[in-house]
């Protein structure tokens, strides 16, 4: 049986929603996990769902960074387990350099809450294996400090190696650079993104004009840690 | 000082002797208007509180309702008006904390937020900061905490410039068993956990229960400040303790801080208390007086059975949250107050917790005669395409895209009617049925300046329309009451109207006001109170999420149905004023049968599935629902304003803006037309259709055969959507 840890440290919000997601909609058995009470062991894979833990003190993700959890969490990487970052989770990511880049505040300094529309670039991974060059998803965004920011060399040499989720034209709601929603590493075993998939896993939630295309990465993660990706 | 010298020789009275320092802070916190509703208390004995539905009535810190057999909803409304006035960022923000606590100490899940806001000119600069941080001040702590702000109201007004009126409400969903409704006992322990006890909001409610001073910045010192991140802690908390089933009563610590906390759950239960101040967690050194009346926010009384005391313990060290026991209850009806030894207090409780109800004085002022004032004169007709975009880009009426963008208002997945889709939001109960509850709050300050009766009876009405129109039973209401100085009588006379318009129109719609919230003092330093605001919440029923509606014209073709008969009544209308700048005249008039009647049919037609869409029919009348639909539904129509059943009319502005209330437009599937007509037939329902929706970019209003307004949808969504963020982000 596929078990899935979704990690929760203090003021993290979405655990529950991303819980229920797993359990109601994909029928995948998951527990959330406290963060002091977290280690590697035994999870086929991992998912920090969004938030504000410590209540975004210092920036958005620094402080839960330097937690044990998230040393233990570097070690993923190596032993090849799935590591998935929505909102703050992907904040997270990147603050503990698991994902390159930089978060910073909305360029319109406002919190932003919207559907939006996204698409995948070089799908490859456990979290994008059932998508293709192109594939577009409908998620909403709900954020202060999601503007990704990345400088010119390091997107041409990292970046455009990488499976990649951009905003569609006109839908960026943060001023990303390249319209970034989301990165991951080269080989995809770890996503990061600013848009939320569980919230648009079910068709009652979409509103009018969006589908709930975030289920598709939920399913590839099942279809991947069945057949492998 | 607000005591007054009768109070204090009520206090002397009381304890047979002079009261300490200690004790007259205590009840100087707990005598305040805002924790006693001393004024208030014998009015509000008119609402009708009473229904099949309700659990827990006014008197705990927050009514439940069981909304289904399996669920009971716990909600209520706050206000944060004075603290938002001096300091809006945290004024508003622990105007969030407050109510979401006070679902928390019934054990219910905290599910949603709604913010009412009453606001002053976005281009008068000090307004346009206090606008920019009460929303910011809300977005960052109801984002913070994780549960989702999905509905409200909001208002633009001169009125509101200084004094601002922040009401906001919290909704949350319990299991029938898992309610917190146990007593506690002589020898229970007193927790207090959470942030630690600081010198911030001190006697913060005695500040409220008082009128603003001209130079607010003095009075920083009574404003809390919020901390999301405890606050999130205790929600998790409080949902592993309830799971546990080792807490007795949970009550939170608001106004008054730990005396009002402690006082009432004593005189609530017959009871008396120990209090050892020195073991209370602090942030600074405090004297026994500042610990007493300290309103530093995200603290709870826990009361909890000496045997369980390690478990909850267990819990909250797990989870990092502060806590400290303080004390234990009495069975002497006393509640006696020590520090480091020495006993600072000494009092009963139930005197403490209840002063003696005033009767205050109250005089209609010369100025409600304006909303006596007959319409007989008004100035001609102008040309109607300019009035719709008038009165379409008035600040009450545009998308308040703005302000609930900065709120997650998706956060818990529940939320399937978002704002800006339908007349309230509709959060399902995910709990693997279909089944969810809908919710919204409603105020027109205008309506209550000029006739407070009708106009709190209006909100009512408009509150019970809403939660109709997306396909919901309205359950239950509560109020906020934001009146001026009591103790001014022509202030009072209108909090006085008010109470009697909502208890009036609550009998009649058969919905019990299960709860509420009165804020006095709503006045500037000169003494001018601002609009008298009644605000109200209210939930409804929904049996099937899927068929949750929402205002969105959604097809070519399909027939648009106006339900309910239209009156001229532009009195106190938003045409009116965007027009002619007048806030006069007589106001619609509540029609309670009506609104029965028309709801019935309009939830009927709904679950049928005989409409596409619907909204209910409010500030800017017919022409702007209409252009609402279109807009949301990039879809246009034509209509033809002859066929409008309406009564007594004059003018063609008054079927097109005038404010009549049971109204409701539905654009109607082709198929089902003879249907409907039959179903309104057999209800007794008006129903006129006035034309189609079409694929075409234009909104078309006819006359017979005459073209009255030819509008291009693009440039009216364009406005629509932008207008309240060019006058906030650009307006200064």
């Amino acid at each position: 049986m596929v078990k899935v840890a979704v990690l929760k440290f203090p003021g993290t919000n979405c655990d529950e929603d991303v819980h229920h997601v797993l359990k109601n909609v994909f029928f995948v058995d998951s527990q959330i996990v406290w963060y002091k009470n977290f280690s590697l062991n035994g999870w086929d894979a991992i998912i920090i769902p969004g938030g504000f833990s410590y209540g975004d003190w210092l920036r958005a993700g620094a402080i839960a960074a330097r937690t044990s959890a998230i040393e233990e969490l570097i070690n993923a990487r190596d032993i090849g387990v799935p590591v998935l970052g929505i909102c703050n989770g992907f904040q997270i990511l990147v603050e503990a350099g698991l994902l390159p880049g930089a978060l910073l505040p909305n360029e319109s300094g406002r919190f932003v809450c919207r559907w939006v529309r996204t698409y995948v670039e070089r799908p490859r991974g456990p979290w994008l294996s059932l998508t293709t060059e192109g594939y577009e998803i409908h998620m909403p965004v709900a954020h202060g400090e999601g503007r990704y920011y990345i400088d010119e060399e390091n997107y041409q040499n990292i970046l455009l190696k990488s499976p990649l989720i951009r905003y569609a034209k006109g839908d960026n709601p943060n001023g990303s650079v390249y319209d970034i929603a989301g990165v991951a590493s080269e080989d995809g075993l770890i996503l990061g993104l600013m848009p939320h998939p569980e919230r648009s896993s079910e068709d009652l939630l979409p509103p009018r004009g969006f589908r709930p295309g975030g289920r598709i990465i939920f399913e590839s993660l099942v279809y991947s840690l069945k057949r492998g990706w | 000082m607000p005591l007054s010298l009768e109070e204090v020789e009520e206090i002397r009275r009381i304890l047979g002797r002079e009261p300490t320092e200690e004790e007259l802070a205590m009840f100087e916190a707990q005598w305040s208007e805002h924790c006693s509703y001393k004024s208030s208390k014998l009015l509000l004995k008119l609402l009708p509180s009473e229904g099949r539905h309700v659990v827990v009535g006014p008197g705990r810190d927050a009514p439940a309702v069981k909304v289904f057999k399996d669920w009971v909803v716990v909600f209520k409304i706050e206000s944060h008006n004075h603290p938002s006035a001096v300091d809006p960022y945290n004024g508003a923000a622990t105007g969030i904390g407050g109510i979401v606590r006070d679902i928390l100490s019934l054990g219910a899940k905290p599910i949603a937020l709604l913010d009412m806001l009453y606001l002053g000119n976005p281009r008068n600069p000090h307004a346009n900061w206090l606008i920019r941080g009460i929303v910011r001040g809300i977005s960052d702590y109801g984002n913070r905490i994780g549960i989702p702000t999905v509905a409200g109201d909001t208002w633009f007004d001169n009125a509101f410039n200084s004094q601002p009126l922040v009401n906001v409400a919290c909704i949350g969903i319990a299991k029938p068993d898992k309610v917190v409704l146990t007593t506690p006992e002589p020898g229970d322990l007193i927790i207090i956990m959470g942030n630690s006890t600081g010198r911030d909001g001190l006697l913060g409610s005695s500040f409220a229960s008082k009128p603003l001073a001209e130079d607010v910045d003095r009075d920083i010192g009574a404003v809390q400040v919020g901390d999301p991140l405890t606050e999130k802690l205790l929600i998790d908390v409080i949902q592993i303790l309830i799971e546990k089933g080792v807490v007795k009563y949970i009550k939170d610590l608001g106004g008054g801080g730990l005396t009002t906390a402690v006082c009432e759950t004593a005189a609530d239960h017959n009871l008396g208390a120990v209090i050892y101040l020195e073991k209370l967690h602090t942030r600074q050194s405090l004297t026994p007086l500042e610990l007493l009346v300290s309103e530093s926010q995200e603290r709870m009384l826990l009361v909890v059975n000496p045997e369980n005391i390690e478990s909850v313990a267990r819990v909250l060290d797990e989870y990092d949250v502060m806590y400290s026991v303080i004390g234990f209850f009495t069975d002497d009806g006393i509640i006696k107050v020590f520090y480091n030894g020495v006993k600072v207090a000494e009092v009963p409780a139930k005197e403490l917790a209840k002063p003696r109800p005033l009767r205050r004085a109250s005089t209609p002022p010369l100025e409600v005669l304006k909303g006596l004032k007959p319409l007989y004169n008004l100035p001609p007709e102008p040309n109607y395409e300019e009035s719709i975009v008038k009165v379409l880009t008035s600040l009450n009426i545009v998308s308040k895209r703005w302000i609930y963008e900065q709120y997650d208002h998706e956060v818990g997945i529940r939320t399937v009617v978002k704002p800006g889709y339908g007349d309230a939001a509709v959060l399902r109960l995910l709990d693997g049925s279909r089944r969810g509850i809908a919710v919204k709050g409603d105020a027109n300050p205008r309506y209550t300046y000029l006739d407070p009766f009708n106009g709190a009876a209006n909100a009512v009405a408009e509150c019970f329309r809403n939660l109709v129109a997306v396909g919901s039973k309205p359950i239950a209401i509560v109020d906020e009451l934001n009146a001026g100085n009591p103790e001014k009588p022509e202030h009072f006379w209108y909090f006085e109207m008010m109470v009697k318009g909502i208890a009036w129109i609550a009998e009649e719609l058969k919905l019990p006001v299960v709860g509420g919230k009165v804020s006095f003092y709503n006045e500037d330093h000169r003494g001018k109170q601002v609009k008298p605001t009644a605000t109200i919440v209210g939930i409804g029923r929904v049996d099937d999420i899927t068929k949750a509606m929402t205002m969105d014209f959604k097809e070519n073709g399909s027939y648009i149905a106006i339900v309910g008969v239209t009156y001229p009544e532009l009195g106190g209308s938003e045409y009116l004023f965007r027009i002619f700048g007048l806030e006069e005249g007589e106001i619609p008039r509540p029609r309670p049968s009506s609104e029965l009647r028309n709801g019935k049919f309009v939830y009927k037609a709904i679950s049928l599935g005989y409409v596409n869409a619907v909204h209910d029919i409010s500030i800017g009348g017919l022409a702007t629902a209409l252009i609402e639909m279109a807009v949301k539904g990039k879809i246009g129509f034509e209509v033809d304003i002859a066929k409008v059943f309406a009564r007594g009319i004059q003018r063609l502005d008054e079927i097109l803006f005038s404010e009549t209330q049971a109204r409701y437009i539905l654009e109607v599937k082709g198929e089902y037309l003879e249907d409907l007509l039959k179903l309104a037939d057999r209800l007794g329902v008006k129903v006129s259709i006035i034309g189609r929706t079409r694929d075409r970019n234009s909104v078309v209003f006819t006359k017979n055969s005459t073209v009255l307004v030819n509008l291009d949808l693009s440039y009216l969504s364009d406005i629509y959507d932008k207008t309240l963020e060019e006058e906030i982000e650009g307006g200064v």
